[in-house]
């Protein structure tokens, strides 16, 4: 037909779309997160970016905090720390650390298996599946190591 | 056909009312799902609510004419009727005797409007996984109905829902107005200039076809896009895998001359990069393709230029 879109074709367009928006408003929408499977696949997604939100903001506040201590009367260098950590019972110092090392292990090894997936590779169902398992496998076990030094 | 249903509607009312569920086990109310997620909060604040009405809160619609050695599997479907707008979506309860159903899914379905309740609403065409229009979500997983098997175990009960983050047409019928637009943005057809050198066909050599292998075979059902989360939240300007697929088919074509205008389209922070590697999409997809390792083939290719 024609070659070049006319006004009128444009404006046509337009109702469409204005006629979809209009039924859009009355429609709900389909649920998502509550009932998609629990698949390895969005979990670890999930739990990547979540500890790497906690990591980097955790690294932001203390650094911002560390800047302004001095003003606002704290001490948090890195003896002090140490100081008060060392009164702490050994169950909690260790689980303490734990905690803290969870995440960072976890990125840690998630990421390697990010920079795998930039280079196209392992990226089957099967070794998507294997490789995750793998992650959390090491991630555990080097937490626990890292709590223990 | 209406006759006989009426019929058969006129032996149930009178017969075998179906009687409320008065289950005691809670179940989760509007917004309490929300919690921790405060975005989902002020969209679902904004926009009609999307949890549905429980099970235990509305009725089971049963099996018409059980018998003794019958295998009764219970159903959990969604409900939304546009013609009451207001009303809020709902999960339906069907009973249906396995040995009298079909043994997919899209055959319970089918079975259902047939004998039981014909308001419930679906599309279908194909009953072999080809065309995709059965596609929806069952057991928390996308899939094609046609394709994917009940499972036997009359202890479990299935759960059947349309495609995620879709507006809802009505019952299981998604809106799929925006992924045949992006699809479309895509200029999914041979672009080329240059006549063929023998002036007949546009010759491709067995190499460069068989990388088309695993791409040209989507029949955009749609279900790895609406299993991606990042497309849920941003499906306005991310293409979603099942696009992106389709692009990089057409990247991968030897024959198609307007590789680096396609390429350019996608040079994006959102149409392509909106993509994080979640992987829902290959997981999910009913025809065994990879959209991730397309996405990732393209990736590459916008790198390293």
């Amino acid at each position: 037909m024609s070659s070049a879109p006319s006004a009128e074709s444009m404006r046509e367009n337009d109702a469409g779309t204005s006629i979809l928006a209009r039924q859009r408003l009355n429609r709900p929408v389909a649920p998502h997160l509550m009932i998609y499977k629990a698949q390895i696949t969005w979990y670890l997604s999930g739990l990547n970016r979540i500890t790497g939100c906690l990591l980097s903001g955790g690294f932001y506040v203390f650094g911002a905090l560390y800047l302004v201590a001095p003003y606002i009367g704290w001490h948090l260098e890195t003896a002090v720390l140490a100081a008060a950590f060392a009164k702490w019972p050994a169950v909690l110092k260790v689980g303490a650390k734990v905690l803290v090392a969870l995440p960072f292990t976890f990125h840690s090894f998630n990421g390697v298996r990010h920079l795998t997936w930039d280079t196209a590779s392992l990226i089957d169902n099967k070794k998507v599946v294997q490789t995750g398992w793998t992650v959390v496998g090491l991630t555990v076990v080097s937490a626990v190591l890292l709590a223990f030094l | 056909m209406a006759l006989r249903l009426a019929s058969r509607r006129l032996a149930l009312a009178s017969a075998t009312a179906p009687a409320p569920r008065i289950f005691a086990r809670g179940m989760a109310s509007v917004l309490e799902h929300t919690k921790g997620e405060p975005l989902s909060t002020v969209s679902e604040l904004l926009s009609s609510t999307t949890a549905p009405t429980p099970p235990s809160k509305t009725s089971t619609i049963k099996e018409p004419e059980p018998e003794k050695s019958s295998k009764i599997k219970t159903f959990h479907i969604y409900r939304w009727n546009p013609d009451e707008p207001s009303s809020k979506p709902k999960m339906q309860s069907y009973t249906l005797d396995l040995n009298k159903t079909g043994p997919m899914m899209l055959d319970a379905l089918i079975r259902i409007k047939n004998e039981v309740d014909p308001t419930l609403t679906f599309r279908r065409s194909c009953r072999e996984g080809i065309c995709g229009s059965c596609a929806m979500n069952i057991d928390g997983v996308n899939t094609l109905a046609c394709l994917c098997r009940i499972p036997t175990e009359t202890t479990k009960e299935s759960r059947i829902y349309p495609l995620p983050h879709t507006y809802v047409v009505k019952d299981l019928v998604p809106d799929l107005t925006q992924f045949y637009k992006q699809y479309k943005s895509i200029k999914p057809y041979l672009q080329r200039t240059t006549p063929p050198p023998d002036g007949r066909e546009y010759r491709q050599s067995h190499e460069d076809r068989r990388k088309l292998d695993g791409l040209y075979e989507c029949i955009l059902c749609a279900c790895c896009s609406t299993s991606c989360p990042s497309y849920w939240w941003n499906q306005e300007e991310y293409l979603g895998p099942a696009v992106l697929l389709q692009s990089y088919r057409w990247i991968a074509d030897s024959r198609d001359e307007k590789t680096e205008q396609r390429k350019d389209a996608l040079n994006n922070s959102m149409t392509l990069y909106r993509c994080h590697t979640i992987l829902n999409c290959s997981r999910t997809c009913p025809k065994g393709l990879n959209p991730a390792l397309a996405i990732a083939e393209i990736k590459k290719s916008l790198a390293f230029a």
